[in-house]
């Protein structure tokens, strides 16, 4: 018992970075246009699949990039705080790659293969380019594509989810020093932290220009409460070198 | 949604008990020296799927607006933590046999905090949310443990570390374990969805999860143990899938025919 009161009391900065890591992740969430199945039937703005799938999508590939980051920076030296600032910077990079390359393809979807104008319903002019929206959204939907911004809010969301998920892997590596170990537990830290605010935003938003964008401090509360809850836990774990 | 051929409580009791006893066989006879027992870890996993499909199907039936998917996610993102968490728990104090019960009892605590949390903060106001996700998080550990120790063939963390998440055979477990939760409901929902059909088909996607541990098996116990846990698999899948297209047939409305054309009763 009292290896995990010691592990607790030496490992608390681990909880911090993993709650941070947590909120990034959740807030991400709420920048990245998800339009869920009336999207993939190009009646509504954002990209066709739920919250969950693009943030698992793009946290992993993020975790993918970090984990080759960490690899490559902790072969010289244990990794300190400006090597953590470089991995979480190239899991975020990683995962705004993953984010633009499904949202540009999916515009040449809607725009070449549907035939569709992205606009937006949700605003009357583009809030970045001051472009006119309500002549191009076709009757009957609530907007279709990806507008320029959704576009840019969607990569914004990519660097929040994958800096939360890269931080949260990172702090699991300085506990426990075992990258499979860490990147599974990261991958619970992640889904759950995606999952919670998805049922904030119920299934679709556009971005930050979305009116559902205000209700981001509740889904901060709650993945603060739970990403306490599994850090807390998570640090406990020392790894199997630790036995 | 159909009145229920079973009870929620009556299905817990059956996904817990037989859940447990089946990963404590298999963690306790494979070490032992009979490895061939490894598959009723798998069988209890199989009941664990059905009590968290069965938790979904409630659940999702009061529409939660994000999908199916994204709750058999959520189950199986806190199942991992406390599953090896009472894994490693029961290690670190010296016995392992404790470890799937600190799991449980963890992920049951974990489900009911999300639970509160969607319902009292982010106010999604469904009734039976808190009791849903504690049902789901504790399906969602025994789907992991059972499949981990069937693959293993032990309790012991740093063989299951070793032996299944290091090789990396823990992202087929957890992502066919997810499967088996979200998927039944998935694909059965809508006005005419009946509870022995979506449950029939969480068996069937259990046992495709329990199949293919089989095979990861075969590389960490040995070939008969895994070829034992292959065979049992795709058993009980040609059986429950065999039942789950059955009920199809009863349930379609219009009758069926197997050509691909429209059923008399369409036309």
């Amino acid at each position: 018992m009292t290896d995990i009161i010691t592990m607790l009391a030496t490992n608390w900065i681990s909880i911090i970075g993993i709650i941070i890591g947590g909120i990034c992740i959740a807030v991400g969430v709420h920048f990245v246009p998800v339009g869920g199945a009336p999207a993939a039937m190009a009646q509504a703005t954002g990209i066709g699949t739920g919250t969950v799938q693009l943030a698992a999508g793009s946290g992993l590939t993020g975790l993918l990039a970090a984990g080759y980051m960490y690899m490559t920076l902790s072969a010289v030296d244990k990794p300190g705080i400006s090597e953590i600032v470089l991995i979480c910077a190239t899991g975020a990079v990683g995962a705004m790659i993953m984010i633009s390359v499904t949202m540009i393809v999916g515009n040449w979807v809607y725009i070449y293969g549907v035939g569709v104008p992205p606009a937006s319903a949700k605003v009357d002019y583009d809030p970045l380019t001051g472009d006119s929206q309500a002549p191009y959204v076709a009757a009957g939907t609530v907007g279709q594509g990806m507008p320029t911004v959704c576009f840019v809010s969607g990569a914004i969301g990519g660097l929040l989810g994958g800096l939360g998920g890269s931080l949260v892997y990172c702090m699991l590596m300085w506990v426990n020093g075992d990258p499979a170990i860490s990147s599974i537990f990261a991958i619970g830290v992640f889904l759950v932290n995606a999952v919670l605010p998805s049922y904030n935003i119920q299934g679709t938003i556009e971005g930050f220009h979305d009116p559902k964008f205000k209700r981001v401090p509740k889904a901060m509360l709650a993945c603060f409460i739970a990403s306490l809850l599994c850090g807390v836990i998570a640090v406990m774990i020392p790894g199997a070198g630790g036995f | 949604m159909s009145e229920p051929t079973e009870t929620a409580n009556q299905i817990d009791a059956k996904g817990i008990i037989i859940g447990l006893v089946g990963i404590y066989i298999a963690g306790i006879a494979a070490p032992a020296g009979m490895p061939y027992l490894a598959f009723l870890a798998g069988i209890g996993a199989l009941f664990a799927t059905k009590m968290g499909a069965d938790a979904v199907r409630r659940v999702c039936s009061y529409g939660i607006g994000t999908g199916v998917p994204s709750i058999g996610m959520l189950a199986l993102g806190m199942g991992i933590i406390a599953a090896m968490f009472g894994l490693a728990f029961g290690k670190m104090v010296h016995a392992p046999f404790i470890g799937p019960i600190v799991g449980l009892a963890l992920a049951l605590a974990i489900g009911f905090v999300v639970g509160s949390l969607a319902n009292k903060i982010i106010k999604l106001n469904i009734p039976v949310m808190e009791r849903c996700l504690t049902e789901i998080a504790g399906a969602g550990v025994l789907v992991l443990t059972g499949f981990s120790v069937m693959i293993a063939g032990s309790m012991d963390f740093v063989v299951i570390s070793e032996k299944v998440i290091t090789t990396g055979y823990i992202a087929p477990v957890f992502i066919l374990g997810a499967l088996g939760i979200l998927h039944p409901f998935n694909a059965s929902l809508g006005p005419d969805e009946t509870q022995d059909r979506t449950l029939i088909h969480a068996y069937s996607c259990g046992a495709i999860a329990m199949t293919i541990g089989g095979f990861c098996s075969i590389a960490a116990i040995g070939a008969v143990a895994g070829l034992i846990t292959t065979v049992v698999g795709l058993a009980i899948w040609y059986v429950t899938f065999m039942g789950f297209v059955k009920l199809v047939k009863r349930d379609a409305g219009a009758g069926y025919v197997g050509t691909g054309l429209l059923p008399p009763g369409a036309m």
